[in-house]
């Protein structure tokens, strides 16, 4: 037989899974946001901080330094468009779309990186 | 009645004040051993943010990610210890004791630090035991073509010809007990680009020990060091490059602790003359950019220097012959991709390597 502090015992141990429960969803929900963030940095420097999903229309962004660059943004992707450097490098790593997506020109010291983790993989050999 | 209903009540206060007792024993307990748990745990900051950091050094992109509290200072002695090995062993911008070993050639020894006399030694085993396929004594050959230049052009055969012989490991002498180096002919150039970055990876792996870091890892253009697993105790998850398809496209996936992974490929740097790619990795032994039927070698070591020697002695050494080298070593695995897209892997990759293609064009030869 369930005695009255028994169930009291059970109700706040429940309470306290409800509660922890709420917390830990939350906290992977936030994780798993479809919201993308594209950043442009400049020697580890944010220069620009995108969120991809709320683009409309098309936009140009041109980053000056040794060598110009222009990086072009659509809705959900970006990528580096024109680049002035020898080895093209970052022009020719295409559209970046996913999490953990990046494209770098190493001779600009720029890179572009969609925030957050690809689900699969936590790196990629080069 | 009214007895009964006090010794009743009574009864039910004993027993409220007894499971009062109870519940906070218990949750004193859940909470001694929460307390503990984060205490004693090797993954102390299981639920904790990692710490990334994006550089620029030794030519190319530096990433780390580390959980620590203090994982930004942390990764700045990482970088600085990246400089101070780059300065001393580039042969892209002038100081350094490599340079000073190279304008030295032919004429005397020269005083270099720990550093460099282990990495000359690492540099000449892999020589040895990849039969000159690697061979950091390139340098003249990397030179003329210039391929990380702003001017890269194919060179004359008859040109190559007399640079090749330039270009032997046993010209460098190495005199541990004075700390100094020599090589042998006036014209000869160490180049270690195929193995400095590799050294630098296990670097900044010891340095992540030294602070009590758990959960890390470092990318060195490729050269990638984890050091333990990831911080709920799982391995990390590394993609193989996609040799044909874009930067951050994989082939398969390796779960690995501890472990060094490093891939050599002829994506990595080239140019193309007259409808003709010319990639970066050099066969000392033709003068010309590696034709083995590989187009991407990975290696999976314990060192990362023994990985980055070893990715690119296999790539020159194609299929047959880089299988059976990585067989003779101990504790070395690779994964190998044939120019006709078929993929294979060590038998000691079994466990942990996982084909995974989602661009559908290549074959997984489980055996050979």
């Amino acid at each position: 037989m369930l005695k009255k502090g028994d169930i009291v015992l059970i109700g706040i141990i429940g309470v306290a899974i409800v509660i922890s429960s709420v917390f830990v969803l939350q906290y992977k929900r936030v994780d798993n946001g479809t919201h993308k963030i594209a950043v442009i940095k400049v020697k580890d420097k944010v220069v620009k901080s995108i969120d991809l999903s709320s683009v409309t229309e098309p936009q140009r962004i041109e980053i000056s330094g040794e060598y110009n660059q222009v990086v072009l943004v659509e809705n959900g992707r970006i990528r580096f468009l024109e680049a002035e450097c020898p080895d093209k490098v970052c022009v020719n790593t295409g559209w970046l779309s996913d999490k953990g997506d990046m494209a770098v020109c190493i001779p600009n010291s720029t890179m572009i990186k969609i925030e957050g983790q690809s689900s699969k993989v936590d790196i990629v050999t080069h | 009645m009214e007895k009964t209903v006090f010794i009743k009540r009574t009864n039910g206060e004993t027993d409220m004040g007894k499971n009062f007792l109870t519940l906070i024993v218990v949750l004193a307990t859940v909470c001694l051993s929460a307390c503990s748990v984060s205490e004693n745990t090797p993954y102390k900051n299981f639920e904790a943010e990692p710490y990334e950091n994006t550089d620029f050094a030794m030519g190319t992109v530096i990433n780390q990610r580390i959980y620590a509290d203090n994982a930004e200072e942390i990764s700045r002695k990482v970088m600085e210890r990246i400089r101070q090995i780059e300065d001393d062993m580039t042969i892209n911008k002038p100081g350094g004791e490599i340079n000073r070993l190279n304008d030295s050639a032919g004429t005397d020894f020269v005083k270099v630090s720990e550093d460099t006399l282990y990495v000359l030694e690492k540099a000449k085993k892999f020589s040895e035991i990849s039969n000159g396929a690697f061979d950091v004594t390139i340098g003249p050959l990397v030179k003329e073509w210039g391929i990380s230049t702003d001017k890269p052009a194919v060179p004359s055969m008859e040109r190559l010809q007399n640079l090749m012989s330039l270009v032997n490991y046993r010209d460098i002498t190495i005199d541990r007990e004075e700390s100094k180096a020599k090589l042998e002919k006036k014209g000869q150039l160490i180049d270690l680009g195929g193995i400095a970055k590799g050294f630098a990876a296990d670097e900044a792996i010891e340095i992540y020990r030294e602070h009590n870091i758990r959960s890390a890892f470092i990318n060195i253009g490729g050269n990638i060091a984890l050091l333990g697993g990831k911080p709920d105790g799982s391995p990390w998850k590394v993609g193989i490059r996609n040799p044909r398809g874009p930067e951050g496209s994989y082939i398969g996936i390796i779960s690995a602790k501890d472990k060094a992974i490093v891939s050599s490929g002829d994506y990595q740097r080239y140019f193309i003359k007259d409808g003709t790619k010319y990639h970066h990795i050099i066969d000392p032994k033709t003068g010309y950019p590696a034709d083995s039927g590989l187009i991407g070698t990975t290696i999976i070591a314990d060192l990362s220097v023994d990985a980055d020697a070893l990715s690119t002695a296999t790539f020159v050494l194609g299929l047959e012959k880089g299988m059976e080298l990585i067989e003779k070593i101990e504790g070395v695995e690779a994964v190998f991709i044939t120019k006709d897209k078929k993929v294979y892997a060590t038998e000691g990759l079994a466990g942990s390597f996982k084909f995974e293609d989602d661009s559908k064009g290549y074959e997984y030869v489980k055996k050979r």
